[in-house]
């Protein structure tokens, strides 16, 4: 029974130690697809209000297309439907797949967290001679950032575990390393469970990150009370 | 003329908010519009900064004319300070910098200069000890006093006060209208929708009174509320007195 145990510790202690150097791989696609999705999700969700209707629906499609396909089909799609005429690596290909996206999840969360804010807020800034961009840049984006940091926290959590999906195209991450140490040395069960603790300590790790984030952005009163 | 408003229309689907409304208001003069709910006041002084459009007739003010779509409404915005019912102040800056923001931004002014003109408005309404504190941490009286502060910074030519103690406890509706007296004692041009009849007897040069988007009566104070010639402006002054 000891020997067992003993031997299982070794095992599990083998693995994390051939699945490490992978960890960093999946944190920098995350890290950069993410990155990506927020600058085009900003862009985007502001985009979709627009009072030009056609920009403004140009941007709903943008949302709804990205949104009804699967994120693997993506993947193909842009590694070898794009990548061949591009000549997109691995890497970049799985960034702009995955930013791609969640772009269109980050846009919805940027204009729903947009809409938020009482029409006051714009009334005022507009009545003290702010353009519509300065409204939004110095009035209206720093109250919704508090807004959607939360949700937003959560979609960056979901594209750590959506990175994995990258694997499929060869990128050698945390999902595609277990691959390989299974198809050595055949042990599934202990390889899948290491695999799994892995993004569930990096998971659990960022829910409490954003706790303490939350916390930091939070301003007396905000929120509770009318202003 | 400060203030032309010429037959001014502005209809909400089958409603007419203002019904061919014109008035004028001179340089200095603090006009009192009062009247019931729904009467048009607030969506004519709301037509002044262009919070509003209107469908026909016009309105100009310091001689820009107003249009929501034209390259100059940010420079009339600059001429017209406002204050909301709801105060509508920055939730997210303190007090000083509710003050300074627009100062920085659109006046283009530094932050020692926008800093000093913003505690000169603080003292001046009496709340310098709050300049660090939120919106959400000050009663009603002092978020008002400090949307006036706030309004002044920009230095406008008119005042345009929406119903600013409406949604004040009764207790506050005297520190604010202390700061509009002492703001009208000190020549600026003011367009006040309010409900306390008092303050329009003591401080308006001129009382309009509105109902169902007319003009039905406009004078001084004593001939408008103590002596009303028209049978409306009676019957609503009979009930708020």
């Amino acid at each position: 029974m000891i020997e067992w145990i003993s031997k299982q510790v070794v095992l599990y202690w083998d693995i994390f130690k051939y699945l490490l150097p992978a960890v960093p791989y999946t944190i920098l696609i995350t890290v950069c697809s993410f990155v990506l999705a927020l600058i085009l999700g900003l862009i985007v969700g502001v985009l979709r209000i627009s009072r030009v209707r056609s920009v403004a629906y140009l941007a709903g499609l943008y949302i709804n297309v990205i949104r009804g396909i699967p994120l693997l089909v993506q993947i193909f799609f842009i590694y070898f439907g794009l990548g061949g005429i591009l000549n997109l690596d691995r890497f970049f290909a799985g960034v702009i797949a995955v930013g791609i996206c969640y772009s269109a999840y980050l846009a919805e969360i940027f204009r729903s967290g947009i809409e938020a804010i009482s029409v006051g807020q714009h009334e005022a800034a507009q009545s003290l001679g702010m353009t519509r961009f300065q409204t939004l840049r110095h009035v209206i984006l720093p109250q919704s950032m508090r807004i959607v940091l939360p949700p937003i926290a959560n979609e960056f959590i979901a594209s750590l575990k959506d990175s994995s999906l990258v694997s499929i195209i060869g990128m050698r991450e945390l999902t595609r390393a277990g691959r390989e140490y299974y198809s050595q040395y055949f042990v599934d069960f202990q390889t899948w469970f290491m695999v799994g603790l892995i993004y569930l300590i990096m998971t659990i790790t960022l829910s409490k990150v954003v706790k303490y984030l939350e916390k930091v952005y939070s301003v007396k009163g905000f929120g509770s009370q009318k202003t | 003329m400060i203030i032309e408003i010429k037959n001014a229309v502005c209809r909400f689907d089958d409603i007419v908010a203002v019904d061919n409304v014109s008035l004028d208001i001179k340089k200095g003069e603090v006009v009192v519009i009062i009247g019931p709910s729904g009467s048009g006041k607030s969506t004519l002084l709301r037509g002044l900064n262009a919070l509003q459009s209107f469908q026909s007739g016009s309105i100009a003010v310091d001689g820009i004319k107003v249009d929501k779509n034209s390259k100059n409404i940010h420079d009339l915005r600059l001429e017209v300070g406002m204050v909301f019912q709801q105060f509508n102040l920055f939730p997210h800056l303190s007090v000083i910098n509710n003050i300074v923001l627009a100062q920085k931004v659109v006046r283009r002014r530094s932050s020692d200069e926008s800093e000093k003109k913003a505690w000169q408005l603080l003292e001046m309404v009496g709340l310098t000890d709050k300049a660090e504190a939120y919106p959400a941490q000050l009663s009603g009286g002092q978020k008002q006093r400090v949307a006036i502060a706030r309004a002044l910074a920009m230095d406008p030519k008119i005042m345009l006060f929406d119903e600013v103690t409406s949604a004040l406890d009764p207790e506050m509706i005297g520190e604010v209208l202390e700061v509009m007296k002492e703001l009208a004692s000190k020549g600026m041009t003011m367009l006040v929708v309010s409900h306390e009849i008092g303050f329009a007897r003591e401080v308006a040069d001129r009382v309009v009174f509105m109902d169902n988007g007319k003009i039905i009566e406009t004078g001084t104070p004593s001939e408008v509320i103590d002596s009303p010639k028209e049978k409306r402006t009676q019957d609503f002054l009979s009930k708020v007195l």
